[in-house]
């Protein structure tokens, strides 16, 4: 399968730049063999030159170092045209990258693009709200359910709680001589309070039925 | 590095198509993997049949035998089924060698590049087989219609492909 759709996108994998990139790179190793045969030229003629010498043909022999001094120039040349080719490989290998990473770059803002809108501002404002609400309403739920008091229920309370400090003692039962029962520790200790205010809220009741 | 000689090298009637089928098929298989390994060891990847009587694969001196060109025709057609040799003419007097199939060749080269972080990189074919950056690398010297085979088979696979210009080709990893 692999192999069927390899064969479409083929045509698409070698850009331009890789087109280029190759033709510098056969243009470098055409140098590269030029450089061989010269060295080689010039090895060749170096034992030459010396045979000459040794044969007593300075004359020839000083001609043919000119010649190789002329070729050691070329070769220099060479040497720097090769490395200019390679820079420009090496250039346009980073720009391709370079291209890549924009492209990488553009390709996640277009997402964050599409995921902002569908997450636009007032519709995160009606989904707060809508969860404010919720929680509003869950919390309304769990005091009914809890049967606790109102704000109403709360101030009559404490309005009863005042009349009837004002009006009388409260009895209150004797003190316990005996010592207590020893408490296993983990024991919580009772809250008095909430049963005192059912306690107390039994006779507003009475009363309000009355 | 000298090339170790099979026992069968140094024992005369290996030099000769032996009539019995199976010892036949022994023999010829023995000749098969003595040329294989011979050629690989000094990385020979074409042969031509006449030059082969000379070499020393074929020619022992020592025990003066030699192998007939009849009797090379026979092993290189041997060869040939096996899918490690391909005839370059219709005489079949010259052919090329595959001691190592294209596909392992492909498999060595990708893994050399992925090795140096070259993978979307192009290469020229020079580039691969006699550049600097792969001295002392199995496939360093490869021929080209080896190299390029090779490639191919990579190809198939979808991690190179090739891209022939005006002089020359070259090849880009993926």
């Amino acid at each position: 399968m692999g192999n069927i759709f390899g064969r479409k996108r083929r045509p698409t994998r070698v850009t331009e730049q890789d087109r280029a990139i190759l033709q510098l790179k056969q243009q470098r190793d055409k140098l590269k063999q030029y450089q061989k045969k010269i060295t080689l030229q010039l090895e060749k003629e170096r034992l030459l030159a010396k045979q000459l010498l040794k044969d007593g043909k300075k004359e020839k022999a000083l001609l043919l170092l000119k010649k190789k001094r002329y070729q050691d120039q070329l070769l220099d040349k060479t040497e720097n045209q090769i490395s200019n080719l390679e820079r420009m490989v090496q250039d346009i290998e980073f720009a391709q990258i370079e291209m890549k990473v924009i492209e990488g770059l553009k390709v996640g803002n277009e997402c964050l693009k599409k995921m902002h809108e569908v997450m636009s501002i007032e519709e995160v404002e009606r989904i707060m709200d809508e969860t404010q609400d919720a929680i509003e309403y869950q919390r309304q739920i769990d005091d009914m359910l809890a049967g606790s008091l109102t704000q109403e229920d709360e101030d009559a309370v404490l309005a009863e709680l005042e009349a009837i400090t004002q009006g009388e003692e409260v009895e209150l039962p004797e003190v316990p001589t005996e010592s207590l029962p020893e408490v296993p520790e983990e024991e919580p200790e009772p809250e008095p309070e909430p049963e005192r205010e059912r306690a107390k809220k039994q006779p507003e009741r009475e009363m309000l039925a009355a | 590095m000298s090339f170790e000689w099979p026992w069968q090298y140094n024992f005369p009637p290996f030099f000769t198509l032996q009539p019995n089928v199976d010892t036949r098929q022994k023999q010829l298989a023995a000749w098969c993997s003595l040329t294989l390994s011979y050629c690989r060891h000094r990385k020979l990847y074409t042969l031509d049949v006449m030059e082969a009587q000379e070499s020393p694969v074929f020619n022992n001196k020592k025990i003066e035998r030699k192998l007939s060109v009849e009797a090379i025709q026979v092993v290189f057609e041997e060869l040939r089924k096996k899918g490690n040799l391909e005839w370059m003419d219709k005489n079949k007097t010259r052919c090329l060698i595959m001691w190592r199939r294209p596909e392992e060749w492909g498999k060595l080269i990708y893994q050399w590049v992925s090795r140096n972080g070259m993978v979307n990189s192009v290469f020229t074919l020079y580039e691969l087989s006699n550049g600097d950056d792969t001295e002392g690398e199995e496939f360093h010297g490869l021929e080209e219609w080896m190299l390029l085979r090779s490639l191919q088979a990579l190809q198939t696979e979808g991690k190179a492909e090739i891209i022939t210009m005006d002089d020359g080709k070259g090849v880009k990893f993926f």
